[in-house]
């Protein structure tokens, strides 16, 4: 077979169908795209929390950044704050900010950190982003050309606005056709490949490539495919959330990074944007009743964002399993998004998945059919490999944990920690994370992202150098210098974001 | 307008500063004041030109920016198209205070009627959360210094340019916006001959009074005229 790939069509909305829709038509502008979608089927919109990738996917696929924020109610994410994951006292709190260290050995920053060290916490002397995000303040100048910062960062957005804006940038600046209509059969062609759909409306859309955003239906991947679920809830045990969005005054400050607190079975989200805040318990089924995690939740809010009308919240019960495909490319079929698996939403990475499928599919588009069984392989390969580092990467913030709960104690019972990680815990006692730990180009975390955590949490039993290198603490005085002139320099997230609504008024 | 106060954390704590270039910030000025010190950072980019100052009796020095009043050909919206810009327009909304007592150390001064002063949340703070100077107003008051000092000795400099009569008046026609000429009078520069007409005592004299270098920059930044004249041609007609 040598026929040419001209016709994608895509299956569901959502975020992950949208993306997909608008970055093959900006990277792809030849092919002619197709995006189905039910007309009755709301997006998940738990995924409100992106990586810094998400300015190159914008910038890519030609949405201006004020645009982007305006319309998507969005404000800046800067890294994710744990609050009470270690034994859930007062004062514990770290935080995994985007900004990497210094650049250098990572023993002689360690030395230098513990040598200098007057209680500041590994992030703050590592990176000038913690002293940005202790102050609620923005990563960059509205002066500053779209997508640039002073330090790394993505957004927190509301999901259902972000669908909304793909849909009218893909529909009308990018010519990519969108059918409202429900799937109702496939048409199976040569070697079981998907030749066609057919919808409500009674229409049949033949495709070469198929896209499978169709969410934990999983339509094309495990409805006509039928390919394995690879479940990993022996790892990751949460596998429920109760979710609510609580406005927020005006003037409130909008926080620079998700805070995740946790609670005696999971953790509860808080995710800033400028009217509102989206706030969710997540939890496993297993120890915690729905009921005792509604009032959690509601606990949390009390707290937190004081005023709010507890007796009006109706929190939103959300249910998941842990896992991903043992395929994610069958035949002419890509999963994307929910479809292809998901994890629970600490650190992130369902929104970030999609990008770096998207990335490494049209980094490598098939120009033909028989192409695709070569790219096949190895997008799966990569891609396994990929959801295996975030399983190990989320377990790691568990198994640090130094808390007595039930669910905390089971969280750390070694039959559930995957043997990488095992091996690797092993390893960090004496050097730390690097990239001998992790030897991908594109890594999902980073040696970096690693360190955060492992030393945001400091297990008592690592060993760290004592002795500083002058280069070494000379490199921790320049971040806080940084860190001075950009705490005076940032204008608020809320300061940043009010006048780019004034300017759009 | 207007009101300087001595800068403090109690008063200042919260204020911010817009720090970018730009017209609505006091920057759309054709000429600003320039100390000896600085003549070599500022050759690179600035005719720098001299004036007699009849109330004080005595000549300044001035980087030239424009031809005509409110004229900056060296910015450009929010960019200034040069390294460095002259000490006194780059340390403003600050100012040095000095108190009846001569002796007393300087203050540092700010306009809080000034159009830097930000009322919008952006620009930089001066003060941190814990009243500590930011490094921006660290910068500023050690510019402050340099420029209070340089000011403070400039007048030897300009005694010795009268003293020597190295200086001589001049004019420049450059063309008008309106296709005419417009005439740039006023000014005075180093008068090349005389300079080089010195006798080797008054050489030594001059150079052991720290004099010759400004004397030299400020000579070869007269190639700037030029440039500068192509940069009003080119905005006016570009």
């Amino acid at each position: 077979m040598s026929s040419l790939i001209e016709h994608v069509v895509i299956v569901g909305g959502g975020t992950a169908g949208w993306l997909s829709a608008c970055v093959l038509a900006a990277r792809q502008p030849d092919l002619s795209i197709t995006l189905v979608e039910a007309p009755d089927i709301a997006t998940i919109g738990v995924g409100e929390g992106t990586w810094p990738t998400m300015r190159e996917t914008l910038s890519t696929i030609g949405i201006p950044e004020a645009e982007f924020l305006r319309e998507c109610d969005a404000s800046f994410k800067q890294g994710s704050r744990f609050d009470g994951w270690v034994n859930g006292g007062a004062g514990d709190s770290y935080l995994h900010p985007y900004s990497m260290p210094p650049s250098g050995d990572m023993r002689d920053l360690l030395a230098a950190w513990r040598a200098n060290d007057q209680g500041m916490p590994f992030a703050a002397a590592m990176t000038a982003q913690t002293a940005i995000c202790d102050q609620s303040l923005a990563p960059r100048h509205p002066s500053m050309p779209d997508y640039a910062g002073t330090v790394n960062y993505g957004y927190h957005l509301d999901a259902g606005k972000f669908a909304q804006l793909l849909t009218k940038h893909a529909t009308g600046r990018l010519g990519v056709t969108h059918i409202a209509a429900k799937v109702t059969g496939i048409v199976a062609g040569e070697h079981n490949d998907i030749a066609a759909i057919e919808l409500s409306d009674g229409l049949t859309v033949t495709g070469d490539l198929f896209i499978d955003c169709t969410g934990q239906a999983a339509l094309l991947i495990g409805g006509h495919f039928g390919v394995d679920w690879i479940d990993r809830s022996g790892v990751s045990f949460n596998d429920r959330a109760l979710a609510v969005q609580v406005p927020t005054l005006h003037d409130s400050m909008i926080a620079s990074q998700t805070i995740g607190t946790a609670h005696r079975a999971g953790w509860i989200w808080d995710i800033a944007l400028p009217t509102r805040r989206g706030i969710g318990c997540v939890y496993s089924g297993q120890f915690m009743s729905d009921a005792e995690a509604d009032a959690v939740l509601r606990d949390y809010v009390a707290a937190k964002v004081p005023g709010t009308d507890l007796a009006a919240l109706a929190p939103r019960r959300l249910s998941f399993r842990t896992g991903y495909r043992d395929k994610f490319w069958q035949n002419n079929c890509v999963a994307i998004g929910l479809s292809a698996g998901f994890i629970e939403p600490l650190e992130a990475s369902a929104i970030v998945l999609i990008e770096l499928s998207l990335r490494a599919l049209a980094d490598n588009f098939p120009a033909s059919r028989a192409a695709m069984d070569i790219h096949a392989p190895r997008f799966n390969a990569l891609f396994q490999y990929r959801w295996e580092r975030i399983v190990d990467f989320l377990k790691l913030h568990y198994v640090l944990s130094r808390r007595e709960e039930p669910y905390w104690q089971a969280q750390r019972d070694p039959a559930t920690i995957p043997a990488r990680l095992a091996e690797q815990l092993t390893l960090w006692r004496d050097q730390p994370p690097s990239t001998w730990d992790f030897p991908q180009v594109d890594e999902v975390f980073s040696a970096a992202s690693q360190q955060y955590v492992l030393y945001g949490m400091s297990p008592p039993q690592l060993r760290v150098p004592t002795q500083a290198a002058v280069a070494a603490s000379k490199q921790l005085a320049e971040v806080s210098e940084r860190a001075r002139s950009l705490v005076a320099a940032l204008p608020t997230n809320r300061t940043y974001l009010s006048a780019l609504e004034a300017q759009a008024a | 307008m207007s009101n300087h106060q001595i800068l403090n954390p109690a008063d200042h704590g919260d204020l911010r500063i817009h720090v970018g270039p730009g017209a609505a910030f006091g920057d759309k000025v054709m000429a600003c004041l320039a100390v000896p010190t600085e003549f070599r950072r500022l050759a690179t980019d600035y005719p720098i030109l001299f004036r007699f100052d009849p109330e004080q009796r005595s000549f300044s020095a001035l980087a030239l920016m424009g031809f005509e009043p409110d004229e900056n050909l060296f910015l450009d919206g929010a960019i200034w198209h040069a390294s460095a810009k002259p000490m006194a327009l780059a340390i403003q909304p600050f100012l040095v205070g000095r108190s009846r007592d001569p002796d007393a150390p300087a203050q540092v001064h700010i306009d809080v009627d000034h159009p830097r002063i930000a009322h919008n949340g952006q620009g930089v703070r001066v003060f941190d959360d814990t009243g500590r100077p930011t490094p921006y107003l660290e910068q500023a008051v050690a510019m402050l210094g340099e420029l209070d000092e340089g000011y403070q000795t400039s007048g030897d400099f300009f005694g010795a340019l009268d003293r020597y009569e190295l200086l001589e008046p001049f004019s420049l026609d450059v063309p008008g916006v309106d296709g005419g000429e417009h005439r740039l009078v006023g000014y005075h520069m180093i008068d090349e001959d005389k300079l080089r007409a010195l006798d080797s005592a008054s050489v030594g004299e001059l150079h052991a009074a720290g004099h010759l270098m400004p004397l030299f920059m400020a000579l070869a930044s007269l190639g700037n005229l030029a440039k500068l004249a192509r940069r009003r041609a080119a905005r006016n007609h570009g």
